[in-house]
């Protein structure tokens, strides 16, 4: 398979730079082993590999969601099984000079944000600063302790021309990437577990060990017990929201969100169902700007009020600073080499691509002049400043452009289209060559006061020919995975290669924060609704379609106790209540099942349970994860699949066995810590609550024998009790016997008294339960329920009374029962979830003082 | 003159607030001309956290926080201020520098960068088209700076119009511009635009100023306001304020609170609350004369 690349490349496309093929032809050193395992292996056997490190990476959940992506949240991450290569000697150099960059950025940081001598001499243009919206007033003279101030560092780079690696980005606000590049290296080694230890693949675990070690180190605090580590995400929507719960979960960091977190005495506080927990170090991935809407961007929901001051009083460290965007301004690479040389006494290693910053006249003259062959690009990089391709802009917007250019020419920098190196990759089952861009990942190893740099890191080419600087995973890139190649055995000898350690002491570390905790309870809820929902629904369309053609819905009884309990279960009145609707059933039906923003209809409860789920993502292992894809995917087939009553019926059998599976294999795997407790606190009231309403709906009227046997043995299979009466009782239905094993057999788990024992059970794990402190409100209020359940007389529920002749006293007791529930579902509300409530305003002088 | 000037600010929630975070630029500070007496401030509730500090542009800020239940939220500053004559009124207009001299000094590195920072454009300072034109209209080539200041603020003052409730904090200043309509900050804000569209700097200044009741009625406690001007910078004699809105060379009249690149940078008092629904602002403001 790799033959046509190599002539390709050998003889072909004579002038054009290539990572495999060197100048005079050859593979170079660094590829032979990899040459020669292409060598060997089938266009076919290449698929299958290829298939097999989608599997891994699938089967790891490693997501990525684009926004506006017609697939919806959660992309599979896509990873090239042919990897970005780099030699021993290629990678030397490579790494000193990133380390001489990240120390050349860092002494910029601590000038910008301290004496600004740099900018007084003239050596970084006082407008480069002053007028980038990354330059933060509020941080300055804000430092961290000791020399670093730049903590995280990614750096994008591809291959000149002269063969040398090129800086094109600096990321120094909340660089991205590392978390994949950590799973791109697991699925890797999965399947080509040779060709890396022959290869000596340098590892790349130090880097995370060192920046948890860093972290640590900060805190000035030690790795002791009530030392805690947030990683601020901007939750389940960001675009890399997998890699934030998969390295809080790796790294024993706690995830949490803006609204997790609260400033309180100057401190941050993490909310959590057991009170309040201070946090000492904050990863954030949420960008400057939008942490704290007092001080910066005051329309952001993703921060944390007052975190800016608590920085200021030194109460809480946050990594990287607030501030550290300004060093991703591109117009700063233009003084770069100069300021090396000032700073450093070096010549700078690393080159960056050719850049011209339009605050000076001269460079402002040479990019109007020469526009059409340029990146034209903002000195402050937003959403709405994409790079713009001189080449390809019209001569109206070229016109508009540079009227832009002249009227604030110190906010654009224009940089040289590069032809930069290509390389293998696997595209549609042949190599081919792509261009592609290299991120670095470093870290400040404060203890040892130097910058640690990945070996290795995260590459991504274009799936597009010819798409030389524009690849991202936003549009559409594949990742490849990038190896140093080592000396044998030299890894045994590397001082570090330990993984983060695991923390011994989840009890401290591992709290459950108040959001997550509500997030697994409302999972609960909505997991047992859409089962009730599926196994009434089934039911309903069972006897529907079985149902006489002849006889109408309305006339048929059984039919429409049937279908009005489902209205009942799903909570959605007036639906069958309604006589035209239950003329014309159908449309309501498949709105019950499929229309997603029905509330309480099938896919709706779905895709809340999910929703919930993928918020607390670190929280559930892979298997669970891999379940909750099923799920997700079993309601997407069920809506494309549209409005045949027989196929959804169909879809609900195969929903049923996954949401059941979801629910055993949390019994197996889930930590018996609050969070499987909560998960069963919200299944619990649910499925209680539903049995309530369920044993209403179906029996709280009499009918004639024939229909109200039906509807008792309904009753019971939606519950799934009907094979324990048939054992129990033989086959006779009497109603007494239907509500003494629904109600009060405490040994059935479908029974309403199994079931609030259950949330009694759960509840007394859960803090702020102790018996100790007496009988707290919940639980006295759950005695008060499982006594009027076992106080109740079957004799006196089965009595028919009343004007109407209905069964009042059932009908009266399970509404009792049911509001005591639903208090008891606003309590532990209260308690555990409340202080998440934290909706804010703002305030200030709006209207202009006038005189 | 003296002056004891009362600032009170009063939040009125809707529904309780479980929680709120303020910060509050109310305090005057020693200046050239301009000595603080005495400065205090009360809130109510009684803030859990309360730390002052300066900012960047060197005004003291207060940064508090209340966390107990509260649906009224009662802010108090007061201070007695004494003012002298600034050193620029008698100074002779036609003596200043023409005005491009200024703006190429700036431009160097000669000048720091704390007064170069006021060049450049800014959130509510945005550089318009027709505004640079409107501006150059006063600065014509080689004039001092001072007399093609004085020109500006007189031709700002006769052609907008006072107009209150026109304008609030969101409404742009092309808006502004457009209409010749709106209060001080529009005024204040549009002189800088113009301002710094030619390459000079020139700063935001808050405050307050004494308002004379009409001619025969007393004075009325709590009716004055906050008032915003501008300084514009003038090497040998530093910071030089102008208050368009009047049309006037600010003399010993007005009390400097803070100073930044606008409106947005030294707010008097803004903050988050926790909680739900609206609330009400009610902002009264006295500046008593004293005579000693």
């Amino acid at each position: 398979m790799i033959e046509s690349y190599l002539v390709d490349k050998m003889f072909k496309s004579a002038n054009s730079l290539d990572e495999l093929v060197t100048q005079d032809n050859k593979v170079a050193d660094r590829w032979q082993k990899l040459v020669g395992f292409y060598a060997n292996l089938s266009t076919d056997k290449m698929s299958q590999y290829y298939e097999e490190v989608s599997r891994q990476l699938r089967e790891n959940g490693v997501t990525y969601n684009v926004f506006g992506d017609p697939e919806g949240m959660n992309r599979p991450w896509m990873l090239d099984p042919v990897p970005m290569v780099f030699s021993a000697e290629d990678w030397a150099t490579i790494e000193k000079g990133l380390i001489q960059r990240a120390e050349l950025l860092n002494l910029l940081l601590a000038d910008i944000y301290g004496p600004r001598h740099l900018i007084k001499e003239g050596l970084i243009p006082f407008e480069l600063i002053y007028n980038h919206k990354g330059f933060l007033r509020q941080a300055d003279k804000i430092k961290l302790d000791g020399e670093h101030q730049l903590i995280q560092y990614a750096a994008d780079m591809a291959r000149g021309p002269d063969g040398k690696m090129w800086i094109l980005r600096d990321r120094t606000d909340v660089p991205s990437g590392a978390g994949y590049t950590f799973e791109n290296r697991a699925a890797m080694t999965r399947v080509f577990p040779n060709l890396i230890r022959e290869n000596a693949v340098r590892k790349i675990s130090s880097y995370y060990q060192t920046l948890k070690d860093t972290l640590v180190h900060l805190s000035s605090k030690g790795d002791n017990d009530d030392l805690r580590i947030v990683l601020l995400s901007p939750g389940p929507k960001d675009k890399t929201y997998f890699e934030h719960a998969y390295l809080s979960s790796f790294m024993g960091f706690t995830l949490a969100f803006g609204e997790d977190l609260a400033v309180n005495d100057g401190y941050v506080w993490l909310k959590t169902i057991k009170g309040l927990e201070k946090v000492d170090v904050i990863i954030r991935r949420v960008e400057d700007i939008f942490c704290d809407p007092m001080e910066f961007r005051n329309d952001s929901n993703l921060g944390v009020v007052g975190l800016m001051e608590s920085i200021r009083q030194k109460k809480v460290i946050v990594v990287n600073p607030f501030g550290s965007r300004i060093l991703e301004n591109p117009g700063l690479m233009a003084f770069l080499p100069q300021l090396c040389e000032k700073l450093l006494g070096e010549e700078l290693l690393l080159p960056s691509v050719a850049t011209w910053w339009c605050g000076h006249d001269k460079e402002k003259q040479y990019v109007l002049e020469n526009i059409q062959h340029l990146i034209i690009r903002k000195i402050y990089r937003g959403t709405d400043s994409q790079a713009m391709y001189g080449g390809e802009m019209t001569s109206a917007q070229l016109k508009q452009l540079s009227s832009d250019i002249n009227r604030s020419p110190y906010l654009y920098v224009a940089q040289e289209m590069v032809e930069f190196s290509t390389t293998p990759s696997w595209i549609n089952n042949r190599l081919e060559g792509r261009n592609a861009i290299f991120r670095s990942y470093i870290v400040a190893d404060t203890e040892n006061n130097t910058y640690n740099v990945m070996p290795g890191g995260l590459s991504r080419s274009s799936v597009e020919k010819d798409a030389s600087l524009i690849i991202s995973n936003q549009s559409g890139g594949l990742s490849k995975d990038t190896w140093v190649i080592g000396k044998k055995g030299e890894e045994l000898v590397r001082p570090k290669t330990k993984l983060p350690e695991v923390s011994l002491r989840p009890e401290t570390k591992n709290v459950l924060p108040s959001r997550t905790g509500e997030h697994l309870f409302w999972m609960g809820r909505y997991m047992e609704r859409a089962a009730c929902t599926v196994r009434l629904m089934r039911m309903v369309l069972k006897s529907y379609n079985e149902a006489d053609e002849d006889i109408h819905i309305k006339e048929n009884d059984a039919l429409s106790t049937l279908s009005k309990s489902l209205t009942a279960i799903t909570d959605t009145k007036p639906g069958f209540f309604d006589k035209t609707t239950l003329k014309d059933p159908e449309g309501e039906l498949i709105a019950l099942a499929l229309d997603i923003s029905k509330p309480g209809s099938l896919t709706n409860s779905i895709q809340a349970f999910l929703s919930n789920g993928y918020s607390i993502r670190d929280r559930l292992s892979l298997d669970t994860w891999r379940i909750l894809d099923s799920i997700s995917e079993e309601s997407n087939r069920m809506r494309k699949m549209g409005t045949d009553l027989t196929q959804i019926y169909g879809g609900l059998d195969s929903m049923i066995i996954k949401l059941m599976a979801f629910y055993g294999l949390n019994i197996d795997n889930m930590t018996r810590a609050a969070t499987w407790d909560l998960l069963n606190i919200g299944r619990f009231i649910e499925s209680a609550i539903s049995n309530c309403t369920l044993l209403g709906a179906m029996l709280g009227k009499p009918f004639e024998r024939d229909t109200y046997k039906a509807l008792m043995e309904g009753t019971l299979q939606c519950s799934e009790s009907l094979v324990t009466y048939r054992y129990k009782y033989r086959s006779v239905l009497e109603l007494k016997a239907v509500l003494d094993l629904l109600i009060c057999n405490e040994d059935n788990p479908r029974s309403l008294i199994y079931q609030v024992l259950k949330i009694d059970k759960h509840l007394r794990n859960m803090p702020h339960q102790e018996l100790d402190r007496g009988m707290g409100p919940v639980a006295k209020k759950l005695l008060g329920a499982t006594t009027a359940i076992r106080l109740s007389d079957i004799d006196h529920l089965s009595t028919l009374n009343g004007a109407e002749g209905k069964y009042l006293n059932l009908l009266e007791f399970l509404d009792h029962i049911s509001s005591l529930l639903m208090e008891i579902s606003d309590m532990i509300f209260q308690i555990y979830f409340s202080n998440n409530r934290n909706r804010y305003h703002r305030i200030q002088t709006a209207t202009l003082p006038e005189i | 003159m003296k002056y004891h000037i009362t600032h009170i600010t009063d939040y009125v929630y809707a529904s309780p607030a479980s929680m709120c975070h303020n910060i509050m630029v109310q305090f005057p500070k020693d200046h050239s001309f301009q000595k603080v007496e005495e400065s205090s401030y009360s809130i109510e509730p009684n803030p859990s956290y309360a730390t002052e500090h300066e900012d960047f542009f060197e005004n003291k800020y207060l940064y508090f926080s209340v966390d107990k239940r509260h649906t009224k939220l009662s802010v108090v500053a007061e201070s007695t201020v004494i003012l002298d004559t600034p050193e620029w009124v008698a100074l002779n207009p036609a003596t200043t520098p023409p005005w491009e001299e200024v703006r190429d000094w700036l431009h160097s590195t000669e000048a720091l960068n704390d007064i170069r920072q006021y060049y450049l454009e800014s959130d509510h300072v945005p550089f318009e088209e027709g505004i640079k034109e409107y501006a150059l209209v006063s600065f014509t080539p080689k004039r001092p700076i001072m007399e093609a200041m004085m020109d500006l603020n007189n031709r700002i003052f006769e052609d907008f119009d006072f107009t209150s409730g026109f304008t609030d904090i969101s409404t742009p200043l092309s808006v502004v511009f457009e209409s010749r309509k709106g209060v001080c900050q529009d005024f204040a804000h549009f002189s800088l635009a113009c301002l710094r569209s030619i390459g000079l700097s020139a700063r935001y200044v808050s405050g307050y100023i004494e308002t004379l009741p009409p001619p025969g009625k007393p004075r009325l406690v709590g009716a004055d306001a906050s008032h915003a001007w501008i300084a514009l910078f003038i090497p040998g004699h530093d910071w030089v304020e102008f208050d368009a809105t009047n049309n006037l060379l600010v003399d010993d009249k007005h009390v400097r609170v803070a100073v930044g690149r606008d409106f947005a940078d030294i707010t008097p008092l803004k903050g988050i609350v926790y909680g739900v629904g609206n609330q009400k602002m009610i902002v009264s403001v006295d500046v008593e004369p004293l005579t000693d």
